[in-house]
């Protein structure tokens, strides 16, 4: 008695993870409920001030995507929202979600803020951290999504003061707590984590002292839009401190707090607050870091630390006694700690910051145990073996710090990868419940004089309390080809848009123009409306004369009003000569390729396969497997044999996959949707999507007798030796591990991540072979992040030596007769220690492909200085390529452990399906077009691209529309002016500014 | 291609301090290529000599044209309406260009916006590196497909000399010992045998050094 599979998901949790997966989801054919609790989206990611390791603005990055997963037809998102229960099956769920009333309306708030104004109530804002207030009615943040207030009912006074002053009539005071059935297909969770609780460790002083702060509220203090407009002070006196110290590890790798783990991001935003401190002051600053082991072992994070040695962050390995007050009244800090030889130390802070470790809330354990899933012993959720993103319970996935604590690459990915399993889960349904826009024919207006509208908004009183927008009006009335100018409250609001659609069709306008805020937040929802009226979108401009005029020049309401009518002015000029701009589309191959037949590639093919397309699966070597083939148990004590060969016989069993063993890449052309590629054999494949996951090799040490000795092993030969029972091994007394053999080094100057956790799991297993065996790990920092940390727990607690080493001094290894001689000095004591070992373990890097240089050329995406393939944005786009349509997955992308790798894989599949899932591809118009009589084929264009779009054909340069992105760099670069942008032709930019300097 | 930079506009400037209108001529060749003096230099490189002109109170008019190439007489004969009533001719071109604009019209003040620099080609955007030095009679079979012409800072030809030290030449530790070169790829493709021929003295009557040149095909030459 099977129920019929639902096209909808449950996203839960609106953070970085709940909205790339609803984004991948709703992009992929499927209806999406967001339910989050909180008034907004946005999650910790709106809170943070930078993003590791590029240094973008996190919420430059992240506010593109709330846009886009407001704006989505298919998106539903219910925020102050909590699911209560599930009932049902997979393929088929009905949950109960319970809704907390806001008491204003979402659809009438318009998000001006006058009511917040009005309110006499302040309280500390959450979103801050504490530092500083919000009213007791608010928005949690600038850019929040949904663009609205909200009334915090246990701090409100009742004093009706918002109602009065909100012109848009949208509070209500009557709201009731609201409960829905949700039916769904399946649910992805994503509920993320929460920050330590500092106080609970007296001897740091938080909460007793001002001074002692946690990393988030730095976040804070250094943001734009933080509680001081950036600058960088203390809360306590809002004094430039001028000596800063972090303290790592603060409610992590604890195991007294039952925090045993370690939560991964510490190390790394520690290292970018300190930087991004340096920057925000032009005094000398001193940023100290004390910690135990530096955990930078992501793609791009040793460099980053090393650069910020540079910089002059000083990293100190110790453990902290405690922090103490100085007497004198400055409320400074005295930091007391042990350095790495046992030596005390005391050092004195303007400002400590608290490097707090991330746990689950307790509102998502909770939920998880409503929903009969399984939790580890720390309360996240106990992912499924080498599933990436399975939860205990079918149908039901979870993505993001909930499931460990990392990154935001990491969690985008996961949050990909859960997508891209719930669709497949759903596969026959996809499609079933998502809606489509439909727009009534174009009128073409081409040939036609220019009738212009100018509607000009007063936001509330946002605009009209500034800028007198009636003379702004009057003055527009006036301006060449302008039939029509009026004013509105709320030009984004349902009545101005159906009057502006009304408007249209009475005055014959051909031409809009919308004077009022950010076309970055804007535009789309104009752009709509006049299609919905029958007009090209690109007959549309706009002038920001809220962000850029009245709120700006607020106590100038003179002048302001004189640059609303400049602003608009311009507009309108370059309004008469906008043109039309023809939708470009092309229609779509269902059917992939996959490059590499590793786990990963394997993986994403069947993903791909399950969802119904084609997909051709590339193996350079004669059978599938690749490097998984030598490794016989996972980090969690998974039999790898066995998944792998399962995982075969899968893929060799599919109907949709079609193997070529043996096989390689030879030529490749086209573009997203439609790609053409022979290989090798000489076969040609249509596909519209492609995956590279062509991994990557153990590196061949050149050092520590490798190679001149059977004694000494790489971490694959070690775990082939203690298989297969290898006497070398099984007769062992005693064995030594080092690390970073080929990592961390000069001409390989990344970390190969994964190489701790191994070489403590075999330290263990030979533990477990032979109690007696001594085993020592020559290591300099051990990077077990996550839980991985509790593995190296068990391993000290087992009795494995662990003697760290520095690059300057690096353990000595040498030939003796029957044994191997190493010599090392012991960080503690200072003195050389001599270690007769019968083997040695190489954590031997992990190296790129040689081919990748050549598949970089052949399919034109690019490398990292490392060699590993590098994607389209380090933080929010990990598994996409800059050009469309192209997708990377597992060690081709950078070292990643097994489980990782197929969470990855996965993600690659998600975000692939989000291309073949459509009928059509659509670009986005406002496109580069070369004239290629003019074209010099200099190749400017071809090499500035980020996306690839340009190509050489015929001798002259042909962009091709669907991979353009319209940002303008080729038309601005082009040395003989071939390449004009659609919507920002030379003559339209010169009219405007001649507009504003006509009168000059 | 030819490699040409633009001159510094106050010395372009200069040149046309008596014009009240000038033509200012690009080219859609080489300087296209390297960046120097397509159309987009072209209406800069007037934009900016308006300004200048207007700041110190002597405004300029400026008209400007991109030849497909200057260095075809057919090419500029369409300038020949524009030049009319222009007091000057500004070429962003090779010193071909600016010639053949002078040659063709007589009674106008032609005048150099580029420094014409060397035969080369990219590196990398923005980055252009001399190649050939037109010598008239080429030896790169002989030096693996490296010219010691151009080069080398002594175009000797048979190198290297003491002043090659860890692959760099003396001159600069940014400029490649050529001779280096030569030999590292000599070895590369198993020819250092060839290195051991001794080069005899070049006939650079054939190059620069014989007068002026000029090249013809006879085979293709009508009436």
């Amino acid at each position: 008695m099977s129920t019929a599979k639902v096209g909808a998901v449950l996203v839960v949790g609106g953070g970085i993870a709940g909205i790339q997966a609803s984004l991948d989801l709703a992009e992929s054919g499927y209806f999406v409920y967001l339910v989050e609790s909180s008034p907004a989206i946005g999650g910790t990611m709106a809170m943070l001030d930078k993003t590791f390791p590029t240094n973008d603005c996190s919420m430059c990055i992240l506010s593109p995507k709330l846009v886009e997963c407001g704006r989505h037809l298919n998106i539903k998102i219910l925020t102050m929202a909590d699911v209560v229960d599930v009932r049902g099956e997979p393929g088929n769920f009905t949950v109960t979600v319970r809704q907390r009333p806001r008491y204003v309306d979402v659809e009438k708030c318009k998000g001006c803020g006058e009511c917040a104004e009005a309110c006499p109530i302040e309280v500390p804002s959450e979103f801050n951290q504490g530092i500083g207030e919000r009213k007791a009615i608010y928005k949690p943040y600038a850019q929040a999504y949904p663009n609205a207030y909200v009334i915090d009912k246990e701090n409100c006074i009742e004093c009706g003061s918002c109602e009065e002053a909100c012109q848009a009539g949208a509070i209500d005071h009557s709201m009731a707590e609201e409960t829905l059935e949700l039916n769904v297909g399946a649910i992805v969770l994503c509920p993320g984590f929460e920050k330590f609780d500092a106080s609970q460790l007296f001897y740091y002083g938080y909460g007793r002292f001002p001074n002692v702060i946690t990393s988030l509220e730095f976040e804070r203090i250094l943001s734009a839009s933080g509680p001081f407009q950036g600058h960088m002070v203390r809360p306590y006196d809002k004094k430039e401190p001028r000596r800063i110290a972090w303290i790592q590890c603060v409610g992590s790798r604890n195991f007294r707090l039952d925090h045993g783990y370690c939560s991964s991001v510490c190390c790394m935003y520690a290292i970018k607050e300190a930087i991004v401190a340096k920057e925000h002051t032009k005094e000398p600053l001193e940023t100290t870091i004390f910690f135990m082991d530096m955990r930078t072992y992501g793609k791009g994070f040793e460099k980053y630390y090393e650069r910020a040695k540079e910089q002059g962050v000083r990293f100190v390995r110790s453990r902290i006694y405690e922090i103490t007050e100085v007497e004198d009244g400055s409320k400074n800090l005295r930091i007391r700690y042990a350095n790495e030889d046992g030596s005390i130390s005391v050092e004195e802070f303007d400002l400590v910051v608290l490097s707090v470790g991330l746990e689950p809330s307790p509102a998502a354990r909770e939920l998880c145990q409503r929903l009969g899933l399984e939790l580890n012993r720390y309360g996240f959720v106990e992912l499924g073996s080498f599933t990436g993103i399975a939860t205990s319970r079918p149908g039901i996935f979870v993505a993001g710090a909930f499931c460990g604590p990392k990154d935001i690459p990491e969690t985008v990915m996961q949050a990909s990868a859960a997508a891209g399993e719930a669709a497949t889960l759903l596969a026959e349904a996809r499609g079933t419940l998502v809606r489509e826009k439909e727009f009534p024919p174009e009128k073409d207006v081409r040939g036609e004089e220019p009738r212009i509208g100018v509607f000009v908004c007063h936001c509330g009183i946002n605009i009209g309390s500034v800028v007198r927008v009636p003379e702004v009006v009057e003055m527009a009335k006036n301006l060449p080809h302008v039939v029509y100018a009026g004013e509105y409250l709320y030009a984004c609001s349902q009545d101005s848009q159906a009057a502006m659609k009304q408007i249209i069709d009475e005055y014959k306008i051909n031409r809009v123009v919308v004077a009022s805020c950010s076309p970055r937040t804007h535009r789309p929802l104009f752009q709509e409306t006049i299609r919905e009226a029958g007009l090209n979108k690109a007959l549309f401009e706009m002038a920001n004369i809220r962000d850029q005029c009245s709120w700006v020049h607020m106590n100038e309401p003179d002048k302001a009003t004189e640059k609303a009518k400049d602003l608009v002015k311009m507009a309108v000029a370059k309004a008469a000569l906008l043109e039309p701009v023809p939708q470009i589309s092309a229609g779509v191959t269902k059917a992939a390729l996959v490059v590499g037949g590793g786990v990963s590639g394997m993986t994403s093919a069947l993903s791909l396969a399950d969802l119904g397309y084609q997909v051709h699966l590339v193996e350079k070597e004669g059978e599938l497997g690749g490097v998984a083939r030598r490794i016989r148990e996972g980090l969690k004590g998974e039999d790898v044999p066995s998944f792998l060969r399962s995982l075969i016989e899968k893929v060799k069993a599919h109907p949709k996959i079609e193997l070529h063993l043996g096989t390689e890449v030879k030529e490749t052309a086209g573009y997203v949707g439609n790609f053409v590629t022979t290989l090798t054999s000489g076969k040609e494949i249509q596909h519209g999507v492609t995956v590279i996951a062509t991994g990557a090799r153990e590196y061949k040490p050149s050092e520590y007798l490798y190679g001149e000795s059977d004694r000494v092993f790489t971490q694959l030969e070690l775990e082939e030796a203690l298989a297969q029972g290898d006497p070398r091994v099984s007769g062992a007394k005693t064995a030594v591990l080092i690390q970073c053999v080929g990592s961390r080094e000069p001409e390989r100057p990344y970390c190969s991540r994964i190489c701790c956790a191994k070489s403590v799991k075999l330290a263990l297993k030979l533990k477990e072979q032979n109690p007696q065996m001594k085993v020592f790990v020559l290591y300099r920092d051990i990077r077990t992040y996550g839980f991985l940390e509790d593995l190296y727990l068990e391993a000290r607690r087992k009795g494995v030596i662990f003697i760290r080493y520095t690059p300057e001094n690096k353990p000595v290894v040498e030939k003796a007769d029957g044994f191997i001689r190493v010599t090392a000095t012991d960080h503690v004591l200072g003195v050389p220690v001599i270690i007769e070992a019968d083997i040695l373990g190489l954590a031997a890097a992990i190296v790129p492909q040689e081919t990748n240089h050549q598949l970089s050329q052949l399919f034109k995406v690019p490398l990292n200085e490392d060699g590993f393939f590098l994607e389209a944005h380090m933080k929010l786009r990990p598994v996409d390529f800059a050009s469309e349509g192209i997708f990377l997955a597992g060690l081709a992308h950078g070292p990643k452990n097994l489980e990782e790798n197929i969470a990855q894989a996965k993600a690659a599949a998600g975000r692939a399906s989000t291309v073949l899932s459509k009928k059509v591809l659509e670009s986005h118009g406002m496109v580069a077009v070369v004239q290629q009589d003019k074209c010099a084929a200099c190749l400017t264009c071809v090499r500035l691209c980020a996306y690839n779009a340009p190509r050489i054909r015929n001798y002259a340069a042909y962009i091709e529309p669907l991979l353009c992105q319209g940002c303008g760099t080729c038309a601005g670069e082009c040395p003989n002016k071939a390449i004009t942008l659609h919507g920002y032709k030379d003559h339209m930019q010169m009219a405007l500014s001649g507009a504003l300097f006509k009168e000059v | 291609m030819i490699v040409a930079q633009q001159k510094n506009i106050k010395d372009i400037a200069e040149m046309v301090a008596d014009a009240q209108k000038v033509l200012l001529a690009g080219c859609a060749g080489c300087v296209t290529v390297c960046l120097a003096g397509g159309e987009k230099e072209t209406e800069v490189l007037a934009a900016a000599l308006r300004i200048m002109r207007k700041l110190q109170g002597n405004p300029l008019e400026t008209v400007t044209y991109v030849a497909t190439r200057q260095c075809d007489p057919e090419y500029i004969e369409a300038m020949d309406g524009l030049v009319k009533d222009v007091d000057a001719v500004i070429s962003l071109a090779c010193g071909v260009g600016v010639q053949y604009l002078a040659e063709r019209f007589k009674d106008k003040w032609v005048v150099p916006a580029l420094d014409t620099k060397f035969v080369g080609g990219a590196v990398k955007h923005g980055v252009w590196e001399e190649r050939c030095g037109l010598c008239g009679d080429c030896v790169l079979h002989r030096t693996g497909g490296i010219c010691p012409i151009i080069r080398c800072s002594k175009s000797i030809l048979n190198g290297p000399c003491g002043g090659s030290q860890n692959g760099k030449c003396e001159i600069s530790k940014d400029v490649d010992c050529a001779w280096q070169l030569i030999y590292d790829r000599m070895k590369a493709l198993g020819k250092l045998d060839k290195l051991m021929e001794i080069q005899m003295p070049k006939d650079w009557s054939k190059a620069r050094d014989g007068g002026p040149r000029r090249a013809i095909r006879e085979d293709v030459i009508i009436g």
